[in-house]
């Protein structure tokens, strides 16, 4: 609003009829000594922005309790050792020390970490598809667009109870494969049992992250796409250019920002992952499923919270060190 | 010329019909299996699963229909969604409001705070949140209510920025007149502002319904640790999956029960969803 703050509030005053109270509480002000000037000043800023602040302040509120619930008894619980349940002892980093030097935890790491490799740059690709496959005007865009972004409305556990149901033995995709559906070649002679190898579970885990997320990318990818200037298509195209060159030479380059912030997205998503591999690798651990495992069926707190807190600090560097080499590519790719 | 033309389209009309079957896929094998009778998924091996049961039957539905779990805890499911947009549409809109409207010191900081939210760990989050939420002095509130306020704050960043961008689109205009006229601020916003916005208001609170109706960590974690009878309608569906040796039937209709509210809200929320996925991520 292009108003005065103040002139409103005067304006407001006389409205309400209260202008009096004003030059009385400012000539109290010019007696009072300096601290207590600007804690009234600081009143008097509240009071005059009060619409702004009031709306803020309960959003701000909530969101800022939350956080200092969160930080304080995550910090706390990693710091205390719990044994069957009960608190062995406090102020103390043994759950870090034995984190480190566990088996298990190395390997949920390595886990997490070949989860995050192949699920981002192939949600990368799914999504570009996706986008370039709608960015264009059809009849029935729009229910085709609906149906693409299906995926993300569907509770994540329908999702993983309906790749159970088709990759389980005695399912479709076993007997599939198997060749015992007349239209396709049988690839194996045996039943493949995908729920109980690691890479086949971890993968199907990585298959439902990669469909379930899929429209994100493909909704960001194609804000990306429509806000590319026909221009440089046209200009292009006049001077012979091909499709392929088209997208190369012009959308790719283009789509950078929109593409780093979907791989930068979609990487902390894959860090922090929980529900595929819980539901469909539940023998093979990421560190989402670790958490959830000691919480829920061990009792122990204080190691959840540690490996919490290990799972914040490796998203940072994942996170930073992604954005460093996203920086590194765009300046090797595009010179100006 | 044309031909080349051609056979572009043809790939991507391929691709776009494959993209379909990937996408609707699953959804078809969960309704199958739901309408299955006893012979299409008991196979003993002779055959392999049918892709369209021999005899369909609805009969799991009906039993589902006439269950009292499952009401219960689609009820359950139902309160706390409900209550989730409740509080983040009170606590949110309004922020949103000023968000919109207003230039002031720290606004960057509030921005980067509401969307930290999101890239935060759920998975972390919820451990403080669940244990705080087991002390002796919280143990009695309300599992609708824990759960609320834990999906509230998932939900709060997407009333947020949907509802700033509806506040965005409505004229200045309209309220400066108002405040001409002499109406106050808080007049001005709830009397004029919010009736124009209410359409785009109403999207953002399906989108955070939605996001509470499917939510299963917070829903999960906060019940798994306290002694509950009736649990949330993913946590149930995951306690079914979680048994020895799940009848497929039952879980193909208790997920299309699940999906269904979603599948339809979707179809008429697309819009706002896909302001509401890429907020802060193209700006």
């Amino acid at each position: 609003m292009g108003q005065d703050p103040s002139l409103q509030y005067y304006i407001h005053m006389i409205l309400q009829g209260t202008v009096l109270t004003v030059p009385l509480k400012g000539g109290g002000e010019m007696e009072a000594d300096r601290g207590r000037g600007k804690i009234q000043k600081l009143w008097a800023e509240t009071k005059k922005n009060g619409f702004l602040v009031w709306t803020l302040l309960p959003g701000f509120l909530y969101i800022t309790a939350f956080f200092v619930i969160i930080a304080f008894f995550l910090l706390k619980l990693s710091l205390t050792e719990y044994r069957g349940g009960m608190v062995e002892n406090s102020a103390t980093i043994a759950n870090y020390l034995k984190l480190v030097q566990s088996e298990e935890f190395r390997s949920a790491f390595l886990r997490t970490f070949i989860f995050v490799l192949f699920v981002t740059p192939l949600q990368l690709l799914t999504g570009l598809l996706a986008a370039i496959l709608i960015n264009r005007t059809f009849i029935g865009r729009g229910i085709v667009r609906g149906i693409f972004l299906l995926p993300l409305a569907i509770p994540t556990v329908v999702t993983t109870a309906v790749l159970l149901l088709m990759f389980s033995k005695g399912g479709h995709m076993t007997s599939l494969l198997m060749g015992e559906y007349n239209w396709f070649p049988g690839i194996v002679d045996y039943e493949i049992a995908f729920l109980s190898k690691e890479p086949l579970a971890l993968g199907l885990s990585m298959l439902g992250k990669v469909w379930r997320d899929t429209p994100i990318s493909m909704l960001i990818l194609l804000a990306g796409l429509q806000s590319i200037n026909n221009d440089q298509y046209e200009a292009a195209r006049t001077m012979g250019s091909s499709s392929i060159q088209n997208f190369f030479f012009i959308t790719l380059p283009l789509l950078i920002p929109a593409i780093s912030s979907v791989l930068v997205l979609r990487s902390i998503e894959a860090w922090k992952e929980f529900i595929f591999p819980y539901i469909l690798a539940p023998s093979y651990p990421v560190l989402g499923v670790l958490i959830e495992k000691y919480y829920v069926q061990l009792f122990d707190p204080g190691t959840a919270a540690a490996i919490g807190i290990m799972l914040i600090v490796v998203i940072m560097l994942g996170t930073v060190s992604l954005n460093w080499l996203l920086k590194k590519m765009q300046s090797f790719l595009v010179k100006v | 010329m044309s031909r080349k033309w051609n056979l572009e389209k043809m790939i991507w009309l391929l691709l776009i019909i494959v993209s379909l079957i990937a996408a609707i896929l699953p959804i078809y094998i969960m309704f199958k299996y739901s309408v299955s009778d006893r012979s299409s998924w008991i196979t003993g091996g002779k055959y392999p699963v049918p892709w369209w049961p021999f005899k369909p039957t609805f009969d799991m539905y009906r039993y589902y229909l006439s269950d009292t779990r499952f009401w219960s805890s689609g009820i359950l499911s139902l309160n706390i969604a409900l209550l989730t947009v409740a509080i983040s549409m009170v606590v949110g809109a309004p922020a949103a409001y000023s968000l919109a409207r207003y230039k002031f010191n720290g606004k960057a900081v509030l921005l980067f705070l509401i969307l930290s939210v999101r890239l935060f760990p759920d998975i972390s989050s919820v451990i403080p949140v669940a244990t705080v939420f087991n002390m002796d002095f919280l143990y009695n509130l309300p599992l609708t209510l824990k759960v609320a306020l834990a999906h509230s704050l998932l939900g709060l960043p997407y009333v947020i920025f949907i509802a700033q961008g509806v506040f965005e689109t409505i004229p200045v205009d309209l309220e400066e007149q108002a405040r001409i006229m002499g109406a106050s601020r808080l007049y001005a916003f709830t009397r004029i502002i919010l009736p124009v916005a209410l359409p785009g208001l109403a999207a953002g609170a399906i989108y955070v319904f939605l996001l509470s109706w499917n939510e299963f960590v917070f829903s999960y974690f906060i019940t798994a640790t306290s002694s509950v009878n009736v649990l949330p309608l993913p946590v149930y569906l995951k306690s079914l999956l979680g048994s020895f040796s799940p009848n497929p039937v039952t879980i193909a209709t208790l997920s299309l029960l699940v999906s269904m509210p979603v599948i339809a809200f979707t179809l008429f929320i697309q819009k706002y969803m896909i302001a509401g996925t890429t907020a802060g991520a193209v700006k």
